[in-house]
């Protein structure tokens, strides 16, 4: 359990958004292009259109790879967890955080007067 | 921004399934019969939103990568705080340490305090102690020498005879100085049991110490030299610290 999420947080670490592919319109553009072309090219040669078909479906197939592989990668991504909004606020806190506990440290420190109740 | 509460990778992953879905629809129509074709404005339009929902896909990308850099600022943070919560554990500890050994002192140093003001309230003059450590060591003893049996004639005090028998109460009895010594003879033999009684030694060298017209006392130690010892003018002296002996262990006996 333990070693799985440190696991996923160094693989998160490594993953940066540079690293999701989401060139997703290229591939979109080419399946289109490829039937209309085929389509246009010749009506009747059903061995071509078969062959194009199949091409086509190979592409279809890859940008659904694709798809499912940015969503993979986005899962992975770090700090993605939360609005932007949300995260200046745990931001802001965990500064807050720091703060009050390094000012209590310098109060544990400085604390050196001892009062001995009179009794 | 659509709302504040999606968080960026729900976002993210919602324009994936928008783009999927467009473009599924974009295909399909594509490869439609004629008559079920879309119009191409409707074609323009689908167009344009995959194209928008491209864009922003790219922009939530690049605001996933400004959350990437404010969350490793936030990791940092984070780590920051751990040291700094170990370091106030630690300090915490050795504060709880230091409470502990004070409040041990403070204990034992109240009830010493308790015991000066009893000791102030009573006083008890010094005069009853030297009293008081008398009678002890006229009567009691506290604890038997080790190799003491029954009907040892030993004691762990000194008593009477050995009081006599020391220089101290021979003083008192120095214009009788002749019958002193056969005193202190008899009385040497019935305390040191382990010397022959009818031994050839004179007198005066069986005893331990000797009056000698000078007024000095010489101690002898078996033979080997004598130790002399000005009695004259220590004798105040030597009272006085008899007095504080004893009063110091009578004041320790009646704790």
């Amino acid at each position: 359990m333990d070693s799985s999420e440190q696991n996923g947080a160094a693989l998160a670490s490594k993953l940066t958004v540079d690293d999701v592919d989401v060139e997703f319109l290229p591939l979109i553009y080419e399946i289109i292009r490829r039937y209309g072309a085929g389509v246009e090219r010749d009506p009747h040669d059903t061995n071509q259109k078969t062959r194009e078909s199949q091409d086509t479906s190979q592409k279809v197939l890859e940008l659904q790879k694709k798809l499912d592989q940015a969503r993979n990668q986005i899962r992975r991504l770090p700090g993605v967890e939360h609005s932007k909004e949300e995260q200046l606020q745990k931001l802001e806190t965990l500064r807050k955080q720091l703060q009050l506990k390094k000012e209590l440290l310098l109060k544990y420190r400085n604390m050196c007067t001892f009062d001995i109740p009179k009794s | 921004m659509a709302s504040n509460n999606v968080s960026t990778g729900e976002k993210l992953l919602a324009l994936i399934d928008d783009i999927e879905l467009i473009s599924k629809e974009l295909i399909e129509n594509t490869i439609a019969q004629k008559h079920q074709k879309l119009s191409s404005s409707e074609h323009l339009l689908i167009t344009e939103l995959l194209v928008a929902k491209d864009n922003e896909l790219k922009e939530a990308l690049k605001l996933a990568n400004e959350q990437a850099k404010i969350n490793c600022k936030m990791e940092a943070l984070k780590r920051e705080v751990e040291r700094q919560d170990q370091y106030i554990q630690q300090l915490q500890r050795q504060l709880k340490e230091a409470e502990q050994i004070l409040a041990t002192a403070i204990y034992q140093a109240k009830q010493k305090l308790q015991s000066i003001s009893r000791a102030n309230k009573r006083p008890v003059p010094s005069e009853d102690l030297i009293k008081f450590a008398h009678r002890i060591s006229a009567s009691n003893a506290v604890c038997a020498p080790l190799t003491w049996q029954q009907g040892d004639p030993r004691r762990p005090y000194p008593t009477d005879i050995d009081m006599r028998l020391g220089y101290l109460g021979r003083l008192s009895d120095l214009p009788i100085n002749g019958h002193l010594l056969q005193q202190q003879n008899s009385l040497s033999d019935l305390h040191r049991t382990g010397h022959p009684p009818g031994s050839e030694l004179p007198a005066s060298q069986q005893n331990q110490f000797a009056w000698h017209p000078s007024g000095e006392i010489h101690m002898t130690v078996g033979g080997q030299g004598s130790v002399s010892m000005d009695t004259r003018n220590h004798t105040a002296e030597d009272v006085e610290v008899m007095s504080t002996d004893s009063s110091s262990s009578s004041s320790s006996d009646s704790q």
